[in-house]
């Protein structure tokens, strides 16, 4: 299957950003994330076997250029993502705190939880996108989610 | 609400710029593969790009214009790379040894005491190149390089994921934080806190 630039945005240009973002955690280095994804997804055509290939493809991507960005010179000095919250339209108050406890988790925390919570990813995959051990992304699964807890309490269930 | 849900629900306020879009199908159309950068605001005191200038160890070769030949610590080697600058910008074209080119990007405006703005200048510019990097490879290891220095890192980080290391800069130390997947931060006087000074 193949995608035109147009279909893969429309379908995953939010995905890609989210993810990006939960790594980098700034708009800005997050959308360019987005466009050096799509570039390397056009540059660098190749047959994907399902959809679920692509996804997995394009977030793979997206993180590891998010976490080249997180060292650039770009990173040291762009907008706090506190400051990007506050344009942020939160459906309930809960949201918002989750997501300030997400960005005060360390880096390697944060990409996992989001492929586990928001894409839905079971640690095997994840493990498969990160290139991390299924052991090591377990662990850091665990230990994000205590974190959390620890910060939220009861507005963090203990359901998995 | 589960967890899951919340968590979805949370970051679904998250969305990308049309306009991200429509650069890369611009590049798509004219064949180009280097995006226009959205421009940011980037506070960098006067004081510090001062401090940056000083220490620059890029050599520059006039080739004209605003386009030179330099040579780059690059993976602990000296490199020629093309560096190229507009508007407080530059883009670095490295060869990859393979007939390939990658390219690197960056820039920034510098902000006085009054709060004026003014493009960073080729000599800030080419101050920035002379920064430690961090390397996270696809098979684990983590590679710090600093001119012609490098030092493999991976087993170094401790619980809270933050490695200390200590570099040399013209013969004195440089004392560098790095905290894992999360930025690093140097001084030359002792370890930063891996909270609060990193560059995260």
């Amino acid at each position: 299957m193949q995608r035109t630039v147009d279909e893969v945005f429309a379908a995953y240009g939010d995905r890609i950003f989210a993810a990006a973002f939960s790594v980098c955690r700034n708009r800005a280095d997050a959308d360019d994330v987005v466009q050096d994804t799509l570039v390397r997804y056009y540059t660098h055509p190749r047959e994907f076997e399902s959809e679920d290939h692509l996804k997995a493809w394009l977030l793979r991507v997206a993180i590891n250029r998010a976490r080249d960005v997180s060292t650039s010179f770009w990173r040291k000095h762009t907008v706090a993502w506190e400051e990007y919250m506050n344009d942020l339209a939160f459906e309930e108050p809960q949201d918002s705190r989750l997501f300030e406890a997400v960005m005060r988790l360390p880096a390697k925390y944060r990409a996992v939880l989001h492929l586990f919570y928001y894409e839905g990813y079971a640690v095997a995959e994840i493990a498969h996108i990160l290139h991390r051990p299924a052991g090591t992304v377990k662990s850091q699964l665990n230990r994000g989610r205590a974190l959390l807890k620890t910060t939220l309490q009861e507005e963090w269930n203990d359901d998995e | 609400m589960t967890n899951k849900a919340r968590y979805q629900q949370t970051f679904a306020v998250l969305h990308a710029s049309r306009a991200s879009l429509e650069e890369v199908k611009r590049m798509q159309a004219n064949h180009t593969y280097r995006p226009v950068r959205v421009k940011r605001l980037v506070a960098v005191c006067a004081a510090l790009v001062a401090l940056f200038a000083l220490s620059a160890v890029a050599y520059a070769a006039d080739v004209g214009g605003i386009q030179r030949t330099i040579q780059i610590w690059l993976h602990g080697e000296l490199t020629d790379a093309v560096f190229q600058v507009e508007n407080g910008s530059y883009t670095l074209d490295v060869p990859n040894g393979d007939g390939t080119t990658s390219q690197r990007a960056g820039g920034g405006v510098a902000i006085d005491a009054f709060g004026g703005e003014r493009p960073l200048t080729e000599e800030e510019l080419l101050a920035q190149l002379d920064h430690p990097e961090v390397e996270y490879n696809d098979d684990g290891t983590v590679v710090v390089y600093y001119r012609d220095q490098s030092f493999d890192i991976t087993d170094l980080f401790d619980e809270d994921g933050v490695c200390y290391l200590q570099l040399e800069e013209d013969g004195h130390p440089l004392y560098m934080t790095v905290e894992y997947q999360n930025g690093y931060s140097t001084s030359t006087s002792r370890y930063p806190a891996p909270s609060g000074s990193s560059v995260g």
